[in-house]
């Protein structure tokens, strides 16, 4: 059983590795690079996962499964809350972030926090495209090293 | 029992931490150039010790101590060498400064991938956690003259 921290390192570098190598003015495009990173990765986690449950009921049938199964599997925990407002947005809040624990407990580094969750948001992202649910996701941090998640749903 | 001062130094000599809980007196120098001496005073100690050693060696330079005080060593295979300076009624303190290493300085600033390994620490994490762990050991009982 591989070691989880390789995969915290590994995420580490792969954020550090995207910003030395880009071009000053081009640092922006970083983030959308390490969404369509995590997006394809999510793909497959996703396909890999579900292998043996039934279809979902109906989205909240979906977000459950994302906040449990899903967020234990990739995250190491649950979601620590979920709110909805029953149209399509969904908050998933987690208070001990994985990728955000070993940083900061409190206000330093927050600046630098979502470089650290582009990837995650587009794992979560790719997941929910190969369900067959397009959405739009987006990540912030008030306190470390909890963050919320924000996700919109897009059924046609 | 109680504990003066911590440095952290890694494998070329920069300081990485400097931590200070109940230094009665200050060395009379500016803060770097107590770390070099600090460090090169190590250097030679340690590789006078093995040279010299009657015996074979087994862990090499350990501690040394004065009337006063005991200095600690523990190095690790990487290099980085976490020193302590105590009173006299310490004994070993390898296990507290590895633990120190295992669960504080990998765990906050080797996994924290906006630490640079090769500078003096920055992250509050760290020291937050590193000032608790010190604070909690049975051999950090400060006295209780006033003296912080």
């Amino acid at each position: 059983m591989a070691d989880d921290v390789i995969f915290d390192l590994l995420h580490s570098e792969i954020v550090a590795f995207l910003h030395r190598t880009t071009e000053k003015d081009n640092q922006d495009q970083c983030i959308n690079k390490l969404e369509s990173l995590g997006f394809r990765i999510g793909q497959s986690i996703v396909e890999r996962f579900t292998k043996e449950s039934p279809r979902f009921k109906d989205d909240l049938d979906i977000m459950k499964f994302i906040c449990k199964e899903f967020w234990s599997a990739v995250f190491k925990k649950q979601v620590d809350n979920l709110r909805t407002n029953h149209q399509g947005v969904y908050v998933l809040q987690d208070n001990k972030f994985r990728f955000l624990t070993q940083m900061s407990s409190g206000k330093q580094y927050m600046e630098v926090a979502p470089k650290y969750l582009a990837m995650s948001c587009g794992v979560i992202r790719g997941a929910l495209a190969n369900i067959g649910i397009n959405s739009v996701i987006t990540a912030e941090v008030s306190a470390m090293p909890s963050c919320k998640f924000q996700i919109q749903l897009q059924r046609t | 029992m109680t504990i003066y001062n911590l440095y952290i130094f890694d494998r070329i000599g920069t300081c990485l931490y400097y931590g200070e809980w109940n230094r009665k007196k200050q060395s009379g120098m500016p803060r770097d150039e107590e770390f070099k001496l600090m460090y090169g005073m190590l250097f030679s100690i340690k590789s006078f010790v093995t040279r010299i050693s009657p015996t074979d060696v087994k862990d090499g330079f350990l501690n040394f101590k004065t009337s006063k005080f005991r200095l600690h060593l523990y190095e690790t295979a990487s290099g980085l060498k976490f020193v302590l300076n105590t009173d006299l009624s310490v004994g070993s303190v390898k296990d507290v400064l590895h633990e120190i290493y295992r669960t504080i300085y990998v765990e906050y600033v080797v996994k924290n991938p906006e630490c640079d390994l090769t500078r003096t620490i920055d992250a509050e994490l760290f020291k937050q956690k590193l000032e608790d762990y010190v604070r909690a050991l049975p051999i950090f009982a400060s006295r209780t003259d006033g003296i912080i």
